[in-house]
Order: structure tokens, then C-alpha cells, then sequence
């Protein structure tokens, strides 16, 4: 040990020794002697090259004196070290730099606390400079190591903190310094980050903080003492410079670190700690948190129900941060990883509560990410969720298939509660609505309330749906929103509306209906007359109010309750349309028969009600409180408005659409057919010659009579799309014409060939006698329509519906010959004007 | 003085209560420490010795044996020159948790790493596990086998020692698990910023 001799020979040494020697004052509590300091930083300023020496000699007297436990000396070396970093120009730094990390190793390896603070803080200090020259061989392993201890210290009371804190301190200023440079260790290894992320974690969990409800998040002030919050903004610092292939380690230690610790259930640390990596993280990484959470929901498969309820939790907790970046594919993965988890969830377990909760949870996350998702890309999720949801409804489900339709239901009436209807077409594309429609004559009565539900959020535009939940008659104490419809709605329930009447027609036949089916289903229609309401739809709505009333009298499954319900949802609704339109005469008459029922029967008027007293009179014995058409018409009349095709065979009476359904899957698909009937009133088989534009074209100039001009263009412009999926119905006639063209099964009638001769006896001869057939057969489709079970009528018609597609692309193929085929006149009239003008005149 | 001529990391690992912390303890401080309470995460003590007139420094990780803390412990086994996974000798559980642990040393340490396998406690009257069923296990593991007692220091200095020892010879023989060989340290030695002194000084 020759360089630690007596101070005799003082004067031989090196001049940089002597200057080091003289710093020291004699004894350690007179703390450095601050002008020797000067005299050894001046020193050093003008010969930098020694600067390496000094360091080395002052780490080799710091190690004695830790020898020999003259700690007041260590803590003046350390103290001279500092200042020299700090002095001294980066470029010359290097070889000091080694020196003085020595010097802090030495300082962390000891015992002593002080000494180990006192390390950490030198070296927070040393990080905080910026240093030009790379670093090749400097290791911070032993730093990391030993922080992270430091994090998890054992000592007891003030000082653990201390050394905590000083641990945090630590691990914070090697990431500081590590990452701004590549060259020096990578600290995002998995080596690191497995013992600074659960050093962290630790530290925040130990704090109370996370429990508190407020969640006020403020960055804590850099010199805070606690360890807790030391170690919160540690870690949003870390979490904050990580990027895009380094957040995974930064995250797999953290989902295992709550694995561990048990920290899952119950969540609220979680909760918080995902919160902060939420928000301090890149935003356009965000999602990648999502992920890794999806993923160890994957791991976790196999764990209890409710690590995974809370696991979902804390994925519904965070996912609506993640959402504002999400784009792209990596939405709908979002959305597809969730419904397979609740798909397995499903098929897992059917009946644990806890499994429900774990749903619930997942249908809660997806909810909050569709919630701050874009408005498009919500309808763009619901029909994704629509196409996950397993057809057929009918036939061979399981009670899982049966449980995960439900389960999606309710995640998409999730998603639609977030969404804002603006348009209705926007917001119920062809392909969402149908299967919507579909799905609300499920044989499962609270599918159909569900679908109900959808759609009443969907509809409801002005918050009505609160005030129209329950049947009333009380319309005016509703105070509704009303705002007048605008063009596209218009053109919106032209298109679909008979298809939505029709579909909620059907349902309301269904005799699982409950009451909250019925009001469901009342709710709907309310809200589609308060949104949509305009003079030419409140035909088809009194349509349907007169047939709602007719199925109440004529049904005969359905139950006596039932059948109640019915009226009083056709007292509601008679009371409402008048009030929304203001036809004063209208409202007048469902105020009168309001009244009457009220008097004689007031099973006939809301509330809905599951049990009725059982001296509660039928419908069809109390004449004079139903709604009479004629009646209406006349008021209709008075009103202003036209009420011809009110006063013609509802397309509900006989029996309903289902009457007619025979050859089509549902009763909607059928009133496809019904609306481009108009264009062939003599028709043969719809499938084959209804879109041909030369039959077209003569109908349209046989009967201008009957329809105005303006249907006319409407039906025109309509026929494609009428074949297609839904067209719009224009008179009762023409569609009881429908009705009867549509039976192209047995016995047809004489007239149903295709020649101009009988299409023209059609037109010409006394309705009467065919009318007579076709209630004849009415009776016998709407018998068999009542009889049958849903499933056989749905397996009967179903083939059907395909011929109609395949008829159609034949139609598409020989529409060039058909062109050929047409009569001179039509020729003449429209030969200037190209084919696909013709049936997409708008396009 | 900085005067070590080899630096060695030794872990201890081992279930919770078998005695790591008091093996350290009583190797590192000479002292017994009763009623040690459960360690938090991972404890750190260096002590260096002398073998062959060579100044060898341990650093000595002592890890909590708590499941809870397996992540973080886990971390330190990958740069181990050496692991001492104990068992309490009058605790059959412990002993049974062994394979456990060898799964994880397999899966996190260097393939390398020296193991060594202590049985701890052999003051108390009380034992379950014969010194021949640990031994056997050991062989069967390829260990070392060593029975101790803190409280009592017996074979506590030996079982250093003989690490020690064992991880200078292998590193004479250029065959100590290099764990930086991928990384940027062009010294090529354990650790830049603790073994590159007066080794040569004083040669």
C-alpha cells in the first residue's frame, strides 16, 4: 500500500496527489477545505489530461477510508468528485467518469446507509450531465442490480424510506441515462426492466394512494420524499420514453408482477398503475397495452373468473384511452379479441355467476371502446359484432349459441347506446338492418326485447325514449322533443319502413311475448313517429295501427293478456301519431275513444298489465271501442291528407304479412315483392318478369288513374332496388295484388298468365269476383300461417328466397335481350334513354 | 483499497424461512441475527476473501423466498456466477420445493452457473430430511452438497470458501460464464466499473 504512506514524504509525490491530500482537512468535520478545492479544480481545468489520475487517487483513498470506516473522509472524497464532474468539460470527462463510478460502486457496496444515499445522490447528479463522448465500455448492471435492491429495502423505520427513495432515485437516473444514448447499455433488455419495472411497482403499491376515489394524478414535485409517489413518476417517465419495441418489456414484467403479488383482485392498483401507463405512454403505442392485456386475459384462461372479471375490468378501465389512437385494423382486432374471449367465456362456462360478471366486464369493455371511437367506425363495429352473432336463430342452437346471442345483443346495444344517430340511413346500412330485423323474431323473447332495446337507441335522436317507454295516452304530458324529419329520413323510412313495420308486425304476433316485448315493441314504433313522422308516412303507420288492432281481434294464440296489451299499445299509439302531426280531427277521435274505454273498458287502455281481472271483456264484443277504420279515413280526410290507400285492404288484415309470407323467408323479404308489384298489376311470377322494363313500362301507361305521377317516379326509380331487398309499397290494392300474384304455388287463377290480353282482362273485369278468390285464399295461407310453428314456415320459405336471388342475376344477364323484346311504343317513348338509366335513374 | 483480483455474484435462493438471510449474515457480519424478518425483494452484501493469497470479492444477492417477489428474484439468477439454493433441514416442505427450484434456475441462470445445494439448520433436533437424502439429491443434480448452521456457524465459512474457490479455478481456466460476451464491454472482464484496478498495480 504505498500510496497510503505517512505524509513525511508529502513533498516527493506528484503534484496532483499533494493537491488531492490537501482537500482533507484534519479532521472530517471541518468538512472540505473549500480553497484547496479550488486550487485542485483549477488544477485540473488546465491539465485536464491528469484528470483521470486525480480520480483514481481520490477513489483509492475513499476505499481505505471505507476500510476503516472514517466515513467523514468519504463523504469529502465523494464531495470533491462532484465538484470536479461538475467543473470539468465533458470532452475530458471520460476517464475521470470511470474513477468516479468506482468511487459510487464502492460507496453502494457498503453497509452504511448514509454512505449508500450518498452514493445514489452523486450519481443522480452525474447523470443529469450530458456527456458527448460515447461510453463503450461502462456498465450499469451492478447500478441497476443494486438500485432495484435499494427499492426493496429492509431496513427499519426512517431509513428504509430513505433508501428507497434513493433506490427510485437511482434506477430513475441510470434509465435517464441509458436511453438518451445507444451506445451504453440498452436498458430496455429484459435483464433491466425485470428489476426496475417490479422495484417500481412495489415502491407504489406500498402507498394508499391508488385507494383514494379522487384519482387526482398531478406530477409529483421532483424532490419528494415518499417512495410512492417517487416511484409513480419514475415510472411514467420510464413508461413515457419507451418505444414502440421496447413497451412490451416494460409491460410483461408488469402484468407478471400482478400476477404475483395477487394484485388482480381486487383491482384498484390495477387499475391506477394501467391508468398511468396509459397516459403517460406515446399515444400512437397505446393500443399495444390493449393487446398485451388481451393477451394475458389468453394466459389467464384458465384462471378464475374472477381474476379474469378484473383483468376485463381494468381492460374497460383504459381501453377508452387507447381508443382516440386506435385506427385501423387495429380496432376491429380489439373488437375480434373480445368477442372471442366472451365466445369462449361462453362455451366455457354457461350458467357461474362469476362467469356472467367476466361477460358483463368484456361487454363493459367494449362498450367504452366503442364509445370514444369515431361515429363511423361504431356502425362499422356493430355490424362487425352483427356478423359474429351465429344464424340460423331457429334451428339446431345450442343453449351456448342461444347464450352468445344474447351475450352479443348486448354488447352491441352496448355500442349503440354510444352512438349518436344523425341520419337514419347512415346509421342503419342495409346490411346492419336486416339481420337487426331478423333478430327481432327470435323465438327468444328476451332476444326480442333486446333487439327492441337496439333499436330504440338507434332511433331515438331527441331523448324521447325515456318519456315513450311505457304506452300512454297522456301524450300530452310527454313534453316530447320533436324536430321536423328531414329529406333523407324521409327517403330513409320510404325505403325501410314497411320492411321495420312488418318486421315489428311480426313480433308483436309472437305468443312468448311478454308485456315488456309488447311495450318494447310500442316504443319503437313511438319513437319511429316521433322521429320520422311526416305526412306521408302516417299512412303506413295507421296501417299498421289497424292491423296491430286486427291481430288483437282476429289471432288466436295469442292470450287474452296479450291481446289487451295490444289494444291499449293501439289506444297509445292512436293518440300519439295525431298529436306528433297535429291532425286536430284525429286526435280528437283517439281522445273520444280514450274516453269510451276508459268508461267500459279500461283493459283496453294502457298500463300493460301480465294479469287482467278476469271479468275484463273481450275486444270483439265491445264494437263500438275500436278503432273504425272508416273513421279514421274520414278524419284523415279532414286533416288534409289523402286517406285512399288507408280505406283499401290493410296489408296486415288477413292474418298479417305472414299471409303472404308463403313464398318468401320473412314477412320483410316479402314486402319487397309487394312494392314492385305496383309495377305489374296483371304479374306473373314476380321472380321472372317484374324488373323487365318493358312490362314496366305499359303498367305505368295503363294506370296512371290509380297512382300519380310522382309514385310513378318513385317506383321507377325504386324497381331495382324494390327486387332487391326493400321496396316500398304504394297502395293497399296493389298490394293485395301482390298477395295474390305472389302465390305461385298450386291452383293458380285464370288470369295469371302473361299475355297483354289478361293482364288487360285483369284491369278491366269486376273486381268482385276476384276478390273473392283471393280472400278464399288469404284464409287458407293466414290458416296456415297461424297453425304452423315458426320454424316450419321459416324452413318452408326459406329455398324460395334463393330463387328469387338466383331469378334476379338471370334477370342482371339477359337484361341486353329484354331491350330487344319491348313493344314499339315503350321503344319509341324511351329510346333515348340508355338501360341503366332506366332502373337506377338516381344513381 | 480496491484490491480484489476476481469479482464473483453469488445468489442465494431457497423457499421462505429457510435461513438465506442468516447464512449471509453470519458469513458477511459474523453475527446471528434473531428474529429476522421475511426479506423484501432482494438483499445485497459483499465480502471478500482470500484464496490462494488471491483477494476474491463475493457479491452476495440474498433474494426474498416469497412467491410474490419470484419476478424480481428471478432477475438476478441470469448473472450469477454462482447459485446456493438452501433448504431447511428440519422442514420437509422445503426440501420437496427443490425441483421447483432447479426448473428455475434451468430456465433463468446461466447454463454455467455453479450450484451448490445447502441444507440449513442442522442445530435444531428436529430433522426430517437425512444428511443422505440431500447428498443423493445433490449428485443427482450435479451439486455441491453442504450442510450448515448459521446460528451455529458451522460449515457457513466453508461453504464461501469452497465457492470461492471453485469459481477462481474455473476462471484460471477461462471457463466462468461470461455474461457480457454479447454486449459492448470490450474489457472483456465481469464488470468495467468494478474489477479493472490495481490488480495489476500490485502484481
Amino acid at each position: 500500500m504505498f500510496s497510503g504512506c505517512c505524509g513525511c514524504c508529502s513533498a516527493l509525490r506528484p503534484r496532483y496527489k499533494r493537491l488531492v491530500d490537501n482537500i482533507f482537512p484534519v479532521i472530517p468535520q471541518d468538512g472540505l477545505v473549500k480553497s484547496n478545492m479550488e486550487k485542485l479544480t483549477f488544477y485540473s481545468l488546465s491539465s485536464p489530461e491528469k484528470l483521470d489520475r486525480i480520480g483514481e487517487y481520490l477513489f483509492q483513498k475513499a476505499a481505505r477510508d471505507i476500510y476503516r470506516k472514517r466515513y467523514g473522509f468519504v463523504i469529502i472524497a465523494m464531495e470533491a468528485m462532484d465538484q470536479l464532474l461538475v467543473a470539468c468539460h465533458a470532452q475530458t470527462l471520460n476517464l475521470f467518469v470511470e474513477s468516479f463510478l468506482k468511487m459510487v460502486q464502492k460507496l453502494l457496496e457498503s453497509t452504511e446507509p448514509q454512505l449508500q444515499i450518498l452514493a445514489t445522490q452523486s450519481f443522480v447528479r452525474f447523470a443529469n450531465i450530458e456527456e458527448d463522448t460515447p461510453s463503450y465500455h461502462r456498465r450499469y448492471d451492478f447500478f441497476v442490480s443494486k438500485f432495484s435492491a435499494m427499492c426493496h429495502s429492509n431496513e427499519h423505520g426512517e431509513v428504509r424510506d430513505k433508501i428507497r427513495v434513493a433506490g427510485i432515485r437511482g434506477l430513475q437516473a441510470v434509465v435517464r441515462k441509458t436511453v438518451s444514448d445507444d451506445l451504453v447499455e440498452n436498458i430496455w433488455e429484459p435483464v433491466h426492466m425485470d428489476k426496475i419495472v417490479p422495484s417500481l411497482l412495489f415502491n407504489m403499491q406500498e402507498s394508499g394512494f391508488h385507494m383514494k376515489e379522487t384519482g387526482n394524478i398531478e406530477e409529483a414535485p421532483e424532490d419528494q420524499v415518499d417512495p410512492p409517489m417517487l416511484a409513480e413518476t419514475c415510472m411514467r417517465e420510464l413508461v413515457g420514453r419507451a418505444s414502440f419495441g421496447h413497451i412490451r418489456a416494460v409491460l410483461r414484467p408488469v402484468l407478471r408482477h400482478f400476477d404475483l403479488h395477487k394484485l388482480w383482485v381486487p383491482n384498484q392498483f390495477a387499475i391506477h398503475v394501467f391508468r398511468i401507463i396509459m397516459f403517460s405512454i406515446q399515444a400512437q403505442y397505446s393500443y399495444t397495452v390493449v393487446e398485451s392485456l388481451m393477451a394475458h386475459l389468453d394466459e389467464n384462461s384458465k384462471s378464475s373468473p374472477t381474476i379474469r372479471t378484473s383483468i376485463a375490468d381494468v381492460l374497460s378501465k383504459i381501453i377508452a384511452i387507447a381508443a382516440g389512437e386506435s385506427v385501423g385494423p387495429s380496432v376491429l382486432e380489439i373488437i375480434n379479441s373480445l368477442l372471442s374471449h366472451l365466445r369462449d367465456s361462453v362455451r366455457n362456462g354457461l350458467s357461474q355467476t362469476d362467469e356472467k360478471q367476466y361477460q358483463e366486464a368484456l361487454i363493459n369493455a367494449l362498450g367504452e371502446f366503442a364509445n370514444h371511437l369515431p361515429d363511423y367506425q361504431k356502425i362499422e363495429i356493430m355490424m362487425f359484432i352483427m356478423s359474429k352473432i351465429p344464424f340460423p336463430l331457429v334451428d339446431n342452437n345450442t343453449p351456448a349459441d342461444n347464450l352468445l346471442q344474447s351475450i352479443l345483443l348486448k354488447s352491441l346495444l352496448k355500442v349503440g347506446t354510444k352512438y349518436q344517430t344523425i341520419h337514419l340511413n347512415t346509421t342503419f346500412p342495409v346490411s346492419f338492418l336486416e339481420p337487426l330485423l331478423r333478430m327481432s323474431l327470435a323465438p327468444d323473447p328476451d332476444m326480442r326485447l333486446l333487439v327492441q332495446k337496439i333499436l330504440h337507441t338507434l332511433i331515438d335522436r331527441h331523448n324521447n325514449l325515456e318519456k315513450l317507454s311505457k304506452p300512454t295516452v297522456n301524450v300530452h304530458e310527454l313534453e316530447l322533443t320533436m324536430e321536423k324529419s328531414s329529406r333523407p329520413d324521409l327517403i330513409f323510412i320510404n325505403k325501410h319502413g314497411p320492411v321495420i313495420y312488418d318486421a315489428l308486425y311480426t313480433s308483436l304476433q309472437m305468443d312468448t311475448n311478454g308485456v315488456e316485448n309488447i311495450e318494447a315493441i310500442y316504443t319503437t314504433l313511438a319513437l319511429l313517429c316521433v322521429e320520422l313522422a311526416s305526412n306521408e308516412t302516417i299512412i303506413d303507420l295507421l296501417q299498421l295501427v289497424l292491423g296491430i288492432q286486427n291481430l288483437a281481434l282476429t289471432n288466436n294464440d295469442l292470450s287474452n293478456a296479450q291481446k289487451f296489451n295490444l289494444h291499449a299499445v293501439v289506444a297509445s299509439l292512436l293518440t300519439l301519431i295525431p298529436i306528433v302531426l297535429n291532425i286536430k280531427p284525429l286526435a280528437d277521435y283517439a281522445a273520444k275513444i280514450g274516453k269510451a274505454r276508459k268508461h267500459e273498458a279500461p283493459h283496453l287502455l294502457p298500463d300493460l298489465l301480465v294479469h287482467y281481472p278476469a271479468n275484463s271483456e273481450s275486444a270483439n264484443k265491445l264494437p263500438h271501442l275500436l278503432v273504425d277504420q272508416m273513421a279514421i279515413c274520414e278524419f284523415v280526410k279532414a286533416g288534409g291528407l289523402d286517406p285512399t290507400r288507408l280505406a283499401q285492404t290493410s296489408p296486415y288484415g288477413a292474418g298479417g304479412p305472414g299471409a303472404v309470407a308463403g313464398n318468401h323467408r320473412h314477412s320483410w323479404v316479402e314486402s319487397g315483392a309487394r312494392g314492385s308489384i305496383m309495377e305489374l298489376p296483371g304479374g306473373q311470377d314476380v321472380d321472372s318478369v317484374s324488373s323487365s322494363p318493358g312490362v314496366q313500362r305499359i303498367i305505368i301507361k295503363e294506370k296512371p288513374p290509380r297512382t300519380s305521377e310522382w309514385h310513378c317516379e318513385v317506383n321507377r326509380h325504386q324497381s331495382w332496388d324494390a327486387l332487391f331487398k326493400f321496396p316500398v309499397p304504394r297502395t293497399s290494392s296493389d298490394r293485395s295484388i301482390t298477395s295474390r300474384i305472389l302465390r305461385r304455388t298450386n291452383n293458380k287463377l285464370p288470369e295469371e298468365e302473361l299475355t297483354f290480353e289478361s293482364m288487360k282482362k285483369v284491369l278491366t273485369e269486376p273486381p268482385e269476383a276476384r276478390k273473392e278468390a283471393e280472400a278464399e285464399r288469404r284464409e287458407q295461407l293466414s290458416h296456415t300461417f297461424r297453425t304452423a310453428t315458426f320454424s316450419e314456415l321459416l324452413h318452408r320459405t326459406q329455398p324460395k328466397h334463393d330463387i328469387l336471388q338466383n331469378k334476379l342475376n338471370e334477370i342482371f344477364k339477359s337484361l341486353s335481350t329484354t331491350e330487344a323484346n319491348r313493344s314499339p311504343i315503350d321503344r319509341e317513348k324511351k329510346s333515348n334513354i340508355p338501360v341503366y338509366e332506366q332502373n337506377f335513374p338516381e344513381l | 483499497m480496491e484490491d480484489f483480483k476476481f469479482l464473483f455474484k453469488v445468489v442465494l435462493v431457497g423457499n421462505a424461512g429457510v435461513g438465506k438471510t442468516c447464512l449471509v449474515r453470519r458469513f458477511t457480519q459474523g453475527l446471528f441475527p434473531p428474529g429476522q424478518g421475511a426479506t423484501i425483494g432482494v438483499d445485497f452484501m459483499i465480502k471478500t476473501v482470500e484464496v490462494d493469497n488471491e483477494k476474491v470479492k463475493l457479491q452476495i444477492w440474498d433474494t426474498a423466498g416469497q412467491e410474490r417477489f419470484r419476478s424480481i428474484t428471478q432477475s438476478y439468477y441470469r448473472s450469477a456466477h454462482a447459485l446456493i439454493l438452501v433448504y431447511d433441514i428440519s422442514c420437509q416442505p422445503t426440501f420437496d420445493c427443490l425441483p421447483d427450484w432447479l426448473r428455475e434456475i434451468e430456465e433463468y441462470a446461466s447454463s454455467k452457473v455453479l450450484r451448490v445445494l445447502v441444507g440449513n439448520k442442522i442445530d435444531r433436533e428436529d430433522r426430517e430430511i437425512p444428511t443422505v437424502v440431500g447428498e443423493d439429491f445433490a449428485a443427482r443434480h450435479n451439486m455441491y452438497f453442504l450442510e450448515t448452521s448459521a446460528k451455529e456457524a458451522e460449515n457457513v465459512e466453508r461453504l464461501f470458501m469452497k465457492i470461492a474457490e471453485d469459481l477462481m479455478q474455473q476462471a484460471r481456466s477461462k471457463d466462468l460464464p461470461r455474461y457480457d460476451s454479447n454486449t459492448t464491454n470490450i474489457s472483456g472482464r465481469t464488470s468495467a466499473v468494478s474489477d479493472n484496478s490495481c490488480c495489476s498495480k500490485l502484481a
